[in-house]
């Protein structure tokens, strides 16, 4: 809290502001892992250098020490507009009211990239907006720590922020590379912190009367401490990572008993969040409509789920992929030139839809005309977006219409890719209801497109109901493999039941497959645009359906739940050189009956595991950010308690005793307000505090002049009398003094007193009122 | 001056202020990190908690070899001066020495330098000396009090390269400096005092009891004829006369208390109060020190005793015959600055024998200047200088506030020349008013009481 009153020089703010620069940036690296690209950093590190630079500039001219702060911040503002929003500016670097609009859409925008993305995320325009921001913030508060405050220890506080981030969302948290080179940094900056606060004391040494004459030898090795620096570094960070290495590992269950899950920031992103809250929709609304130009009526997939655990279906997450961007998208795995294929337009606007995945059909091969920026994933090829979502989309979608003859699918070759491997995973303990199933539906079957044929068509058949009530009176809702057994039994459920059980059979029979989640083709209504017929789409049309894969054709969508979408001409049993057109069944018919089903659609299939996580991680995070806000709010009494520590130290060991009484004293009369300025003599301050209430008892009255006589004698008298003042009769009259002092205050005063000291406040307010001496 | 290589421990290593926080700021991350499972912060938490226990092993186990010759100038310095200390430290060992800072320890009451940045020095030169591994440093040490001071050891702060942790380690040994009592310059009243010449003749004629084994000169014009040395103007065919001493050796006596026999016995409370020293000892010893000085400058050899045993009781063992010029007011200031508290010395049935053999005998014969300067004497004190008033001519004694007054009344009774001090400034209004008669005192002692300051004729003889 000391403010070091040694003027620096150029050189010198130059040399520690080089420093925090480096330790900055180097901490700033360590969000290395979630960003891909290092473009990003190299414009963090421009905004860290024009912050802190222009400080040393500002500082030359000898600016005003609170004004410094306030001058960065409109530097990083200036950056900021050259870098992000040049275009609505005035000469490149004077924002306009457009620019602040454009930001203002960025910072939207960038809140949604940090929930959406997944590591490592795609740096877009909002995102690196967000961290160009943050650097500019903590290269400031860095400058103000390093420079104005000059206690360059602390800077690590800004820095820890960067730091701290990629542990919160990546299991792995930051590399061990860049945490020791940041360890390096900081050490750096202390050193030069050491030096530069030496070289500026050995300079002004002779402003004082009394002080030494110190001559130096003339010439000494500048490098003379070099070795010692980096051994000691070495040494320091050697024994870190030692220590770190051999630490065993204690993981939040032991402690909470709960998963850590309590992060700030989302690990990776739950694509069933934004999904369930528009399938849990009580009334239809609409999702969004489109014009097929050639008559298309496909479904339109969100997204694909490929993992079975048994429990759960889920999506092997995937990270967003900068290259993949919709624009161009490619041909469908699996798919051979043999099979016939067309192109065909479509025109979807989005209505009220809100996810960040974008309803498409599978597949695609390129997509027009999107806000945003959004990628398309390997293998599913679904699209989805990190900083955006599809509120208010119009988008042309070139939907790659497949057209597989039965004869391709039967002609597939059984032995598969590796890569498929995933696709036919199952858990060990299948129940033997599946397996017998699948065997004795599939006996007949010549290929694996017949196996799935005949088991479509066994799904498909009088034996199974569509119900939406059974599962949830039997207790099977879901699409686990106990309640597919369960189903299998029953032979009741809805679409989330047949698509997995159909999904669980095909893999059994050696056939991988996957389950989509998306909407049905819709319900043609009566408008015409330009001829074309419009097709509304709401939330009733929501929908799963298995796909299997057939080498040679690809992913080929299965309709397994009865009464539902459409089934594929080529999967209809005995289909063979008949109509390859999607025969269209009564899918609107029945909307009372597919409203329920399709409201649990989500959480049949995977969200049964998110619903704890969402209450343990509201709970730990909430908690902790109360913690954490209870903790910033006592810091300013914690340092305040230290100081009043120390005093009461002081005068037990009899440094300055009565010196240490005194300051203390005053400091607890500003904090209760009592007016006590820093200019005024003891006497003048006794004086003040006498006309008190609570003093013109004998006790506090005696006590504080007692306290009063003894900092006059200890300050102004001579020196042999100055240390070894008895120490307990000042603790005795100190704590009488404070304690009138605290009575006469009301309980908001003294809260206010022990909550925000002024004292402390006042000397803030002196650091950053410090103007830049003459020699600097 | 004496030289020390070794650097002692003088207190534990202990974390700076930076230090300390970066142990806190390290166990709160490690508290984070294992509370959050955050494998990559563990290593920061780890580097805040071991940089500065390794930091702590680092200036412990680093030892400066450095020779710290400490000088003062000038070494014997009056009380309220200032002695320049200048330090000049070498370093001898093969590598440069850097980041330290330095402190002098003085002793308390006095105000040494404030801890400074000690510059780097580099290593040690065998060959070819250039001066770079020394380094001077010089400061102003200003001497309130009387005493003799040890100033030192040097007190090197040792950091290590990050400030994290530091320790003091104490070079060199310390110095005495010898503060001597404040001396106030004093006319010439004891010289001009007609009664004083009998006693330089009787002092004469008893030194040189053989005036034949002078040496003779030549006649030169003006001698008297009856100096004339018939035997040497024999000897050298050449008129010859005797060559006599032109002055012979005054003695002079001064009595000091340092015991303060008459203050009361617990009086131990007090001194712990005010560590300053007794203020009228102190006084006393600055009464002595001018008079002896004044007496020294006037060609008398000065005696100095403890009132406790005035015959034995010399200041110092080194000169028990008394000081004399030159050198002698050096000497005496010096055994003043030693003298230390007041203090009984020796056995007061021993003394009273010694005084009555040998006291009497020489004061028959010779009777010399006597000063006895009085803080707090008790009734025995009293009585053995009222005893050795016959011995002395002129006899005065400097009276201090803290004498009873009864003790006042019977040396007023035994003719001695009472003279009251109260405070320094009035040492030297008060020598002047010895010169005058006795009768005169009545109107002198009002002047006295009127003001601090002298009587103006005392001060400034050179105004008319």
């Amino acid at each position: 809290m000391n403010l070091d009153p040694v003027p620096l020089t150029r050189a010198q703010r130059l040399a520690l502001t080089t420093a925090s620069f480096l330790f900055l940036v180097v901490a700033t690296m360590s969000l290395g892992p979630l960003i891909a690209g290092s473009g990003w950093w190299w414009l963090c590190a421009f905004i860290a250098a024009g912050v802190l630079f222009s400080g040393v500039g500002l500082r030359a001219l000898r600016t005003t020490a609170a004004l410094v702060p306030v001058l960065e911040l409109v530097v990083l503002l200036l950056l900021l507009t050259l870098v992000f929003s040049a275009g609505s500016s005035i000469a490149l670097i004077i924002p306009t009211q457009g620019t602040f609009e454009t930001f203002a859409q960025l910072i939207s925008g960038a809140a949604r990239t940090i929930e959406q993305q997944s590591v490592p995320a795609i740096p877009v325009p909002a995102l690196t907006f967000a961290l160009a921001f943050g650097v500019g913030v903590l290269a400031v508060l860095v400058d103000i720590l390093v420079q104005t405050v000059r206690m360059p220890a602390l800077a690590a506080a800004p820095a820890l922020v960067p730091i701290l981030i990629p542990g919160f969302i990546i299991e792995a948290g930051a590399e061990v590379p860049t945490l020791v080179l940041a360890a390096a940094a900081y050490l750096l900056l202390l050193r030069i912190d050491v030096r530069v606060r030496r070289r500026a004391r050995l300079a002004a040494g002779d402003l004082d009367d009394d002080a030494a004459t110190v001559v130096p030898p003339k010439r000494v090795p500048i490098a003379s401490t070099l070795g010692a620096t980096l051994g000691l570094a070495a040494v320091g960070i050697l024994t870190a990572s030692l220590l770190a290495a051999s630490t065993p590992s204690i993981s939040t269950s032991l402690l909470l008993g709960t998963p850590g899950q309590g992060t700030l920031f989302a690990r990776g992103v739950s694509p069933f969040i934004d999904l369930g809250r528009d399938l849990r929709r009580p009334a239809p609304r609409p999702a969004f409509h489109y014009l097929a130009r050639d008559g298309d009526r496909p479904y339109f997939t969100l997204l694909t789920l490929d993992r079975f655990e048994g429990e759960v279906w889920g999506v092997t997450e995937q990270a967003v992929d900068g290259d993949n961007t919709v624009d161009a998208m490619p041909r469908p795995d699996g798919l051979s030139s043999a099979v016939e294929t067309s192109e065909h337009p479509i025109d979807v606007v989005v209505d009220e839809v809100r996810t960040t995945w974008l309803p498409v059909p599978y597949p695609a091969t390129s997509i027009e005309g999107l806000d945003g920026s959004w990628f398309w994933d390997d293998g599913s090829l679904t699209v989805r977006s990190v900083d955006t979502n599809t509120a208010g989309q119009r988008y042309r979608v070139n939907r790659l219409e497949i057209d597989p003859t039965p004869a391709q699918l039967r002609a597939a070759p059984r032995d598969l890719p590796d890569e498929l491997a995933p696709f036919l995973e199952l858990p060990d303990e299948l129940p033997a209801i599946i397996g017998e199933t699948a065997a004795s539906v599939t006996a007949g079957a010549g290929s694996p497109y017949d196996a799935a044929v005949a088991i479509q068509a066994y799904l498909r058949s009088n034996e199974f109901d569509y119900s939406t009530e059974a599962p949830v009176a039997e207790g099977y809702d879901g699409g686990g493999f106990d309640v597919i057994a369960k189903f299998l039994e029953v032979r009741a459920g809805y679409c989330v039941q047949f698509a997995a059980t159909m999904a669980v059979l095909a893999r059994e029979s050696g056939i991988p497959a996957r389950i989509s989640i998306g909407y049905t083709q819709g319900s043609p209504s009566d408008d015409r645009v330009n001829g074309v017929q419009r097709v509304e789409v709401d939330t009733h049309d929501l929908h799963s359906w298995p796909e299997l894969y057939f080498e040679g054709v690809g992913w080929v969508p299965f309709e397994p739940t009865p009464g539902r979408g459409t089934v594929p001409g080529y999967s209809r049993p005995g289909a063979g050189e008949g109509t390859n057109t999607p025969t269209q069944s009564a899918a609107p018919a029945t909307p009372g009956a597919s409203d329920r089903p399709d409201v649990d659609a989500d959480r049949g299939l995977a969200g049964g595991t998110s619903d704890p996580f969402a209450t343990n991680a509201w709970w730990i995070r909430g908690g902790s950010l109360t913690l954490a806000v209870i903790a910033l709010l006592l810091i300013p009494a914690a340092i305040r308690a230290g100081q009043r520590l120390t005093r009461r130290r002081r005068i037990r060991a009899g440094e300055w005793a009565a010196d240490a009484a005194w300051e203390e004293l005053t400091a607890t009369a500003a904090d209760l307000g009592a007016g006590v300025a820093d200019v005024e003599t003891p006497r003048a301050v006794a004086a003040r505090l006498g006309e008190r209430e609570a003093f013109i008892a004998a006790e506090p009255r005696t006590a504080l002049i007692a306290l009063r006589d003894a900092v006059e004698r200890e300050r102004y008298g001579p020196a042999q009398l100055g240390p070894g003042t008895p120490g307990q009769d000042l603790l005795d009259e100190l704590s009488v003094a404070l304690a009138a002092l605290a009575a006469d205050a009301g309980p908001a005063e003294r809260l206010r007193a022990a909550l925000a000291p002024r004292s402390l406040f006042a000397r803030v307010r002196r650091a950053f009122g410090e103007r830049p001496p003459a020699g600097a | 001056m004496s030289r020390s290589r070794s650097a002692r421990v003088k207190a534990w290593p202990r974390l700076s202020r930076r230090g300390t926080t970066l142990v806190v700021v390290g166990v709160l991350l490690l508290a984070v990190s294992l509370w959050f499972d955050l494998r990559d912060i563990l290593l920061l938490a780890f580097v805040g908690i071991a940089m500065p226990l390794v930091a702590i092993a680092f200036v412990a186990l680093r030892t400066p070899r450095l020779a710290v010759t400490r000088m003062f100038a000038p070494p014997v310095v009056g009380a309220g001066g200032a002695t320049r200390v200048a330090l000049i430290v070498k370093n001898r060992s093969r590598r440069t020495f850097d980041g330290a800072h330095w402190r002098d320890r003085v002793p308390d009451g006095l105000k040494g330098p404030a801890e400074a940045i000690l510059p780097a020095v580099g290593p040690y030169e065998g060959v070819l000396p250039s001066g770079d591994d020394t380094l001077r440093l010089e400061y102003r040490l200003r001497m309130p009090r009387r005493g003799v001071f040890s100033i030192g050891p040097l007190v090197i702060g040792i950091a290590d390269p990050f400030g994290l942790a530091r320790i003091d380690r104490e070079v060199g040994t310390g110095h005495e400096v010898v503060v001597t009592p404040r001396v106030t310059p004093l006319d010439a009243a004891l010289g001009t005092a007609a009664s004083v010449d009998g006693v330089l003749h009787g002092l004469q004629r008893r030194t040189h009891p053989n005036s034949d084994e002078l040496i003779a000169r030549e006649y030169r014009y003006g001698d008297p004829l009856r100096r004339v040395n018939w035997a040497a103007t024999a000897r050298r065919g050449e008129l010859m006369v005797r060559e006599e001493e032109q002055r012979g050796d005054p003695e002079a006596r001064l009595i000091l208390d340092t015991t303060l026999a008459g203050r009361p016995k617990a009086s131990s409370l007090r001194r712990e109060r005010d560590d300053g020293g007794h203020i009228g000892y102190e006084l006393g010893i600055e009464i002595a020190a001018s008079v002896g000085v004044h007496l020294l400058e006037r060609g008398y050899r000065v005696r100095c005793d403890h009132l406790a045993d005035p015959e034995h009781g010399a200041l110092s063992p080194a000169s028990p015959g008394g000081y004399r010029m030159p050198g002698g007011d050096r000497a005496l200031l010096e055994d003043l600055a030693r003298l230390e508290g007041p203090a009984r010395i020796g056995s007061g049935a021993a003394l009273e024998v010694a005084s009555d053999a040998e006291a009497r005998p020489r004061a028959r014969e010779a009777r010399m200047p006597g000063v006895v300067v009085l803080v707090d004497p008790d009734e025995q004190d009293a009585r053995s200088v009222i005893a050795m008033r016959s011995g002395f001519e002129p006899a005065i004694a400097f009276v201090l506030e803290s004498v009873a007054q009864g003790v006042v009344d019977a040396l007023e009774e035994a003719d001695w020349r009472v003279v009251r001090v109260r405070r320094p400034a009035e040492i030297a209004g008060a020598w002047a008013g010895t010169a005058l008669p006795a009768r005169h005192q009545a109107p002198a002692r009002a002047a006295r009481s009127r003001a601090v300051v002298p009587r103006p004729e005392a001060v400034t003889p050179d105004e008319p």
